[in-house]
């Protein structure tokens, strides 16, 4: 062998430089895809006073006797449908992956009606339904409100499914309940100091888009007459010019918080659950 | 009465039979293994035990009491897993403490049971450890201290050490079976590896296709083999088919050559079909003064492993292993050779066809 090292270094070399460049250009390419929208409307937002650029816009919305109720109507919203959706979806998927894996297909396919049907037949549907007798569940705004959070737990499903579906694979489901069971421990204890757990990941992660989906629902709530964040968005567009700009930045940075947080606490669990997966 | 006592058990999946009519009686504190190829039902058995699967028919007492469709919580017994099954989400010491958490047990009872066990296992510098931080071996020891921790009245072990490589997988197997014998518990252990279970057990249930083809000690399954499968299965083996030639001599024929067995064959007649089992460290090359069983061979391959070299001659036509214990002064005779090999009466096993 006469080959200089040198010479082999530099053929290894040059393909990773030019990946890593291509790799860089690529990011800074689809980066401002992403921020270029985002820096507009920022910009925008900021214009609420003539030819000044400051917060007025902002100061406009907060002071919005409507905003703050419509927003805190969504969040409590999004938090029960995350409790419910939880409550249905975690126990369904654990019993599917235990004892009747056959069905899983059909589970499936039932948690993705939400995104075949779309959302106007659904509302329609559901105000047909539920709006005259036996079923009149509509006829104050409170008794439509827990029907909308239901119809948003229907939504949420194909996100929470996937997401529970994926963890519960990542753990030795069969062998964690067995040897819970040996131990003396009953379903109640299984799910709550086996399972749930052992899921926090997947559990923050369908909560997250849970969260998102009912944040921003807009069709549904506007038929039913609810007075959320989507219809006051809707609403704003239509009559106002710098504050929907406005409202779009903080609902991004309220989504990003959340993401943070779930950064946050899913960081410790990342790993218990990475290392069944080497198992 | 005996501790615990599985009587006429069978287990159909569908129209599939996997255990069938299994009986075996344990005494206490006795180390019982399972040992036979995947898919014989060993698991499965070990598995209604547990309460995870319930008997299509039959019975399972334990001490006394019927066991047989009790659900897995309401058994006292220990569970060892292959894959360990240790919680992720706890700490070494929150795993093994969860049994008498869920017991309801006072915080200073856990608390001080968790300390006795995680000395036992000897792992007290990882007690605040959680499970992804410790090698596989120490898994299993935490496994096993989890399991012990609710003082169960058997402890089931299914392939707990098959996932272990081979050097821990010697001497965890030392270590359970001396915290076995000290805390004096019944115990099964499920395997396939027929080295495990000679070396661990009391005794072993050698099965087969759901059935149980031998039960005794370590030493009987070994040397007396009463199937062709349970010969084969434990232990390297010769075996070849051959003829009853005289039953009241015990003498049979392997292709012509024949051999005088130390079985009695009295039941057999003349001319019925048998087959013959030999281990290779059975077979020897002849000296003088032997004068049973020694037979022409042609040396047809010689191998070198180790501690033991195994010589393939031909016997009439039939070929047979020969294992001899290696020494540096071994005097190998050349490929192609004739030499006299010999075996003692004791050696030749006459098995059912």
């Amino acid at each position: 062998m006469t080959t200089s090292p040198a010479s082999a270094t530099v053929t290894v070399k040059r393909p990773v430089v030019r990946n890593r460049l291509v790799s860089w250009l690529i990011f800074g390419v689809v980066s401002l895809y992403f921020l270029i929208p985002l820096a507009a409307t920022f910009y925008w937002s900021l214009r609420g006073m003539k030819d000044v650029l400051g917060f007025e816009a902002y100061r406009k919305l907060f002071a919005d006797t409507n905003f703050l109720p419509a927003f805190s109507q969504s969040i409590v919203n999004a938090v029960a449908t995350i409790f419910l959706s939880l409550l249905i979806v975690v126990p369904t998927a654990y019993w599917v992956t235990l004892r009747l894996p056959k069905l899983r297909p059909v589970v499936e396919f039932i948690t993705l009606l939400p995104f075949v049907i779309p959302a106007v037949v659904l509302v329609f549907g559901i105000i047909r339904l539920y709006s005259a007798p036996p079923l009149l569940f509509t006829a104050t705004y409170n008794s439509s409100r827990i029907v909308l959070i239901f119809v948003y737990v229907c939504l949420s499903f194909p996100y929470m499914f996937r997401s529970v579906d994926n963890g519960l694979r990542a753990i030795d489901v069969r062998t964690l309940t067995e040897a819970a069971q040996s131990l003396g421990a009953n379903w109640g204890t299984i799910l709550f100091r086996v399972i749930f757990p052992n899921l926090r990941v997947a559990l923050l992660s369908g909560a997250l888009l849970t969260f998102a989906i009912v944040i921003g629902e807009l069709t549904i709530a506007l038929y039913m007459a609810q007075h959320t964040l989507g219809p006051y968005m809707s609403d704003l567009t239509r009559s106002k010019v710098y504050e929907p700009s406005a409202m779009a930045i903080v609902a991004f940075a309220i989504t990003w918080a959340a993401m943070g947080i779930i950064d946050f606490v899913g960081r410790g669990a990342t790993r218990h659950v990475q290392m069944v997966e080497a198992d | 009465m005996s501790y615990l006592s599985i009587s006429h058990v069978t287990k159909q999946f569908g129209d599939t039979v996997v255990v069938d009519d299994f009986n075996l009686d344990i005494e206490k504190g006795e180390f019982v293994s399972f040992l036979g190829p995947s898919g014989c039902g060993k698991t499965t058995t070990l598995r209604m035990v547990a309460g995870f699967e319930i008997p299509t028919a039959g019975k399972i007492l334990l001490d006394g009491a019927d066991i047989t469709d009790k659900a897995p919580n309401q058994r006292n017994v220990g569970m060892i897993f292959q894959s360990y099954a240790l919680f992720p989400n706890m700490t070494v010491a929150q795993n093994i403490g969860f049994g008498l958490s869920v017991r309801k047990e006072s915080k200073e009872m856990v608390a001080q049971r968790v300390d006795e066990m995680i000395s036992l296992i000897n792992l007290e510098k990882h007690a605040l450890k959680y499970p992804y931080q410790l090698s596989g071996g120490q898994q299993q020891r935490v496994s096993l201290a989890r399991a012990l921790a609710i003082h169960p009245q058997v402890l089931l072990l299914d392939e707990p050490l098959s996932a272990l490589d081979a050097k821990i997988r010697v001497s965890l197997r030392a270590e359970i079976r001396a915290i076995q014998k000290k805390l004096g518990i019944t115990a099964i252990f499920v395997t396939h590896d027929q080295e495990e279970a000679l070396s661990i057990s009391d005794r072993i249930v050698v099965m087969n296709s759901g059935l149980m083809e031998q039960v005794g000690t370590p030493f009987e399954i070994y040397n007396f083999p009463t199937t062709v499968f349970s010969a084969n299965f434990v232990g390297s083996l010769n075996n070849a088919s051959a003829e009853v030639v005289d039953p009241a001599l015990s003498l049979i024929s392997i292709d012509g050559v024949q051999f005088e067995s130390a079985v009695d064959l009295k039941e057999r007649k003349k001319g019925d079909k048998v087959r013959v089992a030999i281990r290779p460290e059975r077979l020897s090359f002849a000296s003088e003064q032997k004068k049973a069983n020694v037979v022409d061979s042609i040396i047809e391959n010689i191998t070198f492993l180790g501690s033991v070299v195994r010589i393939r001659v031909k016997i009439g036509n039939t070929k047979f292993n020969m294992d001899t214990f290696n020494n540096p002064f071994l005097d190998l005779p050349k490929i192609g050779a004739v030499e006299q090999v010999t075996c003692s009466r004791e050696a030749v096993l006459v098995l059912d066809e």
